[in-house]
């Protein structure tokens, strides 16, 4: 039987290979030939896809505090959190990069004139915020209340996030539908949370 | 071969009902046995079941006449030609048709001609290979995706098959349809598209020389991924103008609705033409990037054919009729 710190750890770790996977995942496929004849397009859909059902995840943090009361949960948030904010910029980087070639005149041109990267860009720099105040030293100082208030940001960016993928799908929206049910059943549970607890 | 007129006479004429019932009842039983169908289909069906392939292979065997209409252009490799397709009747990821392909039910294959044609036919495709030379030409591709190949395709002019059968004064449209089989085609269980996928061309675009019939390509019958057995290409058009499987062609007086203009008109139009000029509300459309190539190329007015049919468009505001 291991003491709840121990479990608390193990969890953390747990939270770190879920982080990593991806990375491992991609590299394979990278290797392996699996990213096709467009490797850049699969690199940038790969590592969207990857950053927002790693945000989605830590959005349904809250809840699963909420419904096993673990304080566990609590404790891997920050971790996974920030996971989602680092393979964000990895696909924005990989846009950058690969598909556009750091051609910044292009990379201007299409953030002004495509809807789906101009929401995509907001919704990674709504994140910025939230990634900068994780650290311990903010909700101190800042206060809980403007803490948490600031980080529920994070609903709008997933919500922007997922229109920006939903724009950019050409004919089959089962995916991004899959995507934003997750996100509205979560919204929904938090609000119902939120009325209760004011009771 | 110019003589030849196929005869003007209904479907249920050329294939007796008793043949045609006994066929499909022989189909049933066979797929009881599945151990069997694995490898009977070439050895028992009847001779007409895969008479397209061998007058296909006959036809490739003859030799092809080599234009070259890209030139200076390298060949997209073929593996990257065959495993990154849009081909949504197998579902939308660009691995999926391959994968899924050989669902595609090829044999036989009948190409329904209709509307105003001086001669409306459903033919069999061996009866349309048999009357044509193949020829071999290297045509750039450009997707409305913004990628692009270069792809020797193998093929005719998709002229000679429309005069072969006659258009009438009253023709000013042709409109293309491709297989709709939900049973094999895992892509039309879903409503994505308003199914089976349309196309269509105005009569001159139709007409004109560039515009061709393909039946094979790198020197080999269509792989199913690409759109076998015989699919349209329209090199100075985004891609999803050039229609795969093609199950009928109709010549029409009105103007038609193709599916992606039915699923999105403030996203494409009817023309659908290379245009750098032009952004798509989805994509930029200035550059491209070559498949098999890193970073990015111009895009070219009418993807480099311009020369050949830019006067099909004069008068025409490009911008507005994208």
């Amino acid at each position: 039987m291991l003491f709840d710190s121990s479990k608390v750890l193990l969890f953390r770790y747990f939270v770190l290979c879920i982080g990593i996977a991806p990375g491992i995942i991609f590299a394979w496929l990278w290797v392996n030939g699996g990213l096709g004849a467009n490797p850049a397009e699969a690199a940038v859909h790969f590592t969207g896809k990857t950053g927002l059902v790693l945000l989605l995840i830590t959005i349904a943090f809250s809840p699963a505090f909420r419904l096993t009361g673990w304080r566990g949960v609590m404790a891997a948030r920050r971790q996974i959190g920030l996971w989602a904010f680092f393979w964000l910029v990895v696909h924005m980087l990989t846009w950058f990069g690969w598909d556009q070639y750091w051609d910044w005149q292009w990379i201007w041109h299409d953030i002004w004139a495509l809807h789906y990267v101009r929401y995509g860009v907001l919704a990674l720099l709504l994140l910025v915020p939230l990634a900068v105040t994780s650290f311990q030293w903010f909700p101190q100082h800042m206060g809980w209340k403007a803490w948490h208030w600031l980080h529920r940001f994070i609903y709008l960016s997933a919500g922007l996030g997922i229109y920006h993928f939903w724009e950019l799908t050409r004919a089959d929206y089962l995916v991004p539908f899959v995507f934003g049910s997750v996100l509205a059943f979560l919204v929904v549970f938090r609000l119902i949370d939120a009325l209760i607890h004011r009771q | 071969m110019k003589g030849y007129r196929y005869p003007k006479i209904a479907e249920s004429e050329v294939t007796p009902k008793h043949v045609f019932e006994n066929r499909r009842r022989f189909l049933q039983h066979s797929a009881a046995f599945g151990a069997v169908m694995s490898f009977a289909p070439g050895m028992l069906m009847p001779n007409t079941a895969s008479a397209w392939q061998r007058t296909l292979a006959d036809k490739i065997q003859q030799g092809v006449s080599n234009q070259d209409f890209a030139e200076g252009e390298s060949l997209t490799s073929v593996n990257d030609a065959t495993t990154y397709n849009n081909f949504y009747e197998f579902g939308v990821r660009k691995s999926d048709p391959e994968v899924y392909g050989h669902k595609l039910q090829t044999d036989p294959w009948r190409v329904s001609i209709e509307g105003e044609f001086e001669n409306t036919a459903s033919v069999y495709l061996e009866d349309i290979l048999r009357r044509y030379m193949l020829e071999e030409r290297i045509y750039r591709l450009r997707c409305v995706e913004t990628w692009s190949m270069v792809i020797p395709w193998l093929g005719f002019p998709l002229a000679n098959l429309l005069t072969h059968y006659g258009l009438t004064s009253r023709a000013n449209y042709i409109e293309f349809e491709s297989i709709f089989d939900p049973d094999n085609l895992r892509g039309q269980r879903r409503s994505m598209i308003d199914w089976p996928y349309r196309e269509a061309l105005r009569i001159d675009e139709a007409m004109h020389p560039l515009t061709m019939i393909a039946v094979g390509m790198y020197g080999e019958k269509m792989p199913n991924q690409n759109g076998a057995p015989m699919r349209l290409v329209v090199p100075w058009k985004y891609g999803f103008k050039s229609i795969k499987s093609v199950v009928a062609i109709r010549a029409l007086e009105e103007k038609p609705t193709p599916s992606w203009v039915a699923k999105n008109p403030e996203e494409y139009g009817f023309y659908a033409n290379v245009n750098p000029e032009v952004d798509h509300p989805r994509w930029s459309q200035a550059r491209e990037r070559r498949i098999g190539e890193g970073g990015r190329r111009e895009t070219l007015m009418f993807n480099g054919y311009a020369d050949e049919v830019a006067q099909l468009y004069t008068g025409i505001d490009l911008q507005k009729h994208y």
